[in-house]
């Protein structure tokens, strides 16, 4: 395909590419989820991936941390392709934050510990440091005052920040969103896309899998259309949602009722 | 027929010693048989394949054979296996320790199996290893499912540490037997040792049904 064609209207497609998908293809048995996927993510960009349940945007999420491994292609992160060997997969993990759909904090700690064991027991930092740094993200997604609540004490809304916050803990380069706000009521979905906004206004690099559109044509500077394990179209929030030059993207949008 | 319940307060510093041994006999057995049962479970679950085989065969074996052979087991083959010559009071541990630790396997496994596959996965998203992820996030969890279990068994080891009297442990049925062989008091000593157990007994029971209801999962 042609280079220039498919960056078109990718302004920040200027800064070093922090991860390349190439050809990635994963099957599970029969079933192949990722069938030849090409997408880049620059420094500083927000990449939606957007597309029908079981289209494979998940899929792709949990293969660039390794959660999931590969059958064909590559991935590369900040120029080198993902590790199999699991002691240095591991050290490319604590580079990238990841938000799951059902929060997985960890129950058993505060929202504090929550926050503070990554930089604690992978970090290797000191107690009162981790806890300092700890303080420090759960203020910055709003939640000073939830420090020392344990998640079932919490809201979905506020659970999901921790959960933000918990990966912001280990200073990552890019962060990796798993649809953060499926599993939310709707009155504290807002609440966690705008902490995404806020992080997005920041300059974090940072790829996210979400069924709002809204957040998308807003936030997302490079927006993927997944279908059946492929990426149908990619480019620019303003032709995804205007004017979408495939049928499978125009289907999908219209699916959702988007009406621009 | 008359009872002389004076033969139990002559012998109270002998059943106060002997119910030490049934003490120290049950926190002995727990204190070996909860880290060898994570391990044992952890074997089981995560091994290479034929150390997971034999992992599983011990728990088999231990879990269906009556603890009073194993006892005698223990006594008559150990010496022979190990050419150790055993005081009855550590091989009586030893076959305790046999048995108990094949019930806290899988009640460690099945309370690790019951932590969903995201927690370990936002453990290692967090750049932990499987071990880490184990040791900080899945076992603390998990333990706190199981407790009500582990005391239960608990409250069972306690009751069945009187099996070892049978190769002279002078825990406090054997010592209360041995004073019933000597004075013929025989519905005294009985009685005096039903009450020891049962006063003993019946708090951990209660503390058990604490247990059940403070540490109930919530999420």
């Amino acid at each position: 395909m042609n280079k220039s064609a498919t960056q078109s209207g990718r302004t920040k497609a200027g800064g070093i590419t922090i991860i390349r998908y190439r050809g990635v293809v994963k099957r599970y048995g029969d079933f192949q989820a990722l069938s030849g996927i090409d997408l880049d993510v620059h420094a500083g960009e927000v990449v939606c991936l957007i597309g029908p349940s079981g289209s494979g945007k998940s899929t792709l999420l949990r293969c660039t941390n390794g959660l999931e491994s590969i059958e064909g292609g590559d991935i590369e992160f900040e120029g080198t392709a993902l590790p199999r060997d699991e002691r240095e997969l591991r050290a490319v993990r604590t580079r990238m934050g990841m938000v799951f759909q059902s929060f997985e904090l960890f129950p058993h700690l505060t929202a504090l510990a929550n926050v503070a064991e990554g930089p604690r027991t992978v970090l290797r930092k000191h107690a009162a440091e981790a806890n300092r740094r700890a303080s420090a993200m759960l203020a910055k997604v709003g939640l000073a005052d939830k420090a020392p609540n344990y998640p079932s004490a919490l809201s979905g809304g506020q659970q999901q920040r921790v959960a933000i916050a918990r990966a912001l803990a280990m200073e990552p380069d890019v962060m990796l969103f798993d649809e953060p706000t499926s599993a939310l009521d709707p009155e504290t979905i807002g609440e966690v896309l705008n902490v995404m906004k806020q992080l997005a206004d920041e300059g974090m690099t940072m790829v996210v899998v979400t069924h709002e559109m809204t957040f998308a044509r807003r936030v997302g500077d490079w927006i993927a259309v997944f279908d059946a394990g492929r990426i149908v179209e990619q480019g620019p929030p303003e032709q995804i949602f205007d004017a979408p030059t495939t049928e499978r993207t125009r289907d999908f949008l219209s699916h959702l009722g988007w009406t621009g | 027929m008359t009872f002389d319940w004076s033969v139990v307060w002559q012998h109270r510093d002998a059943l106060m010693a002997a119910t030490g041994t049934t003490i120290l006999l049950t926190f002995a057995t727990m204190a070996i048989a909860v880290p060898c049962g994570i391990m044992v479970a952890a074997l089981r679950l995560y091994a290479w394949k034929p150390v997971r085989a034999l992992a599983t065969s011990y728990v088999e074996l231990f879990r269906n054979l009556p603890l009073i052979l194993v006892v005698y087991w223990a006594f008559y083959v150990l010496p022979i296996m190990t050419g150790l010559g055993l005081s009855p009071l550590a091989t009586g541990l030893a076959a305790l320790v046999l048995n108990v630790t094949a019930y806290n396997a899988e009640t460690f496994r099945a309370g690790i199996n019951s932590i969903r596959r995201g927690q370990v996965e936002a453990a290692m998203a967090l750049g932990m290893s499987r071990l880490q992820a184990l040791r900080r996030v899945v076992l603390p969890q998990a333990l706190r499912r199981i407790l009500p279990v582990l005391a239960s068994t608990w409250v069972s080891l306690f009751k069945d540490t009187s099996l070892v009297s049978v190769i002279a442990v002078t825990e406090l049925a054997y010592v209360a037997m041995q004073i019933r062989a000597q004075t013929f008091r025989v519905l005294e000593m009985l009685t005096a040792m039903a009450a020891i157990y049962w006063l003993l007994g019946y708090p951990q029971a209660k503390l058990v049904d604490w247990m059940q209801r403070r540490f109930a999962v919530t999420e």
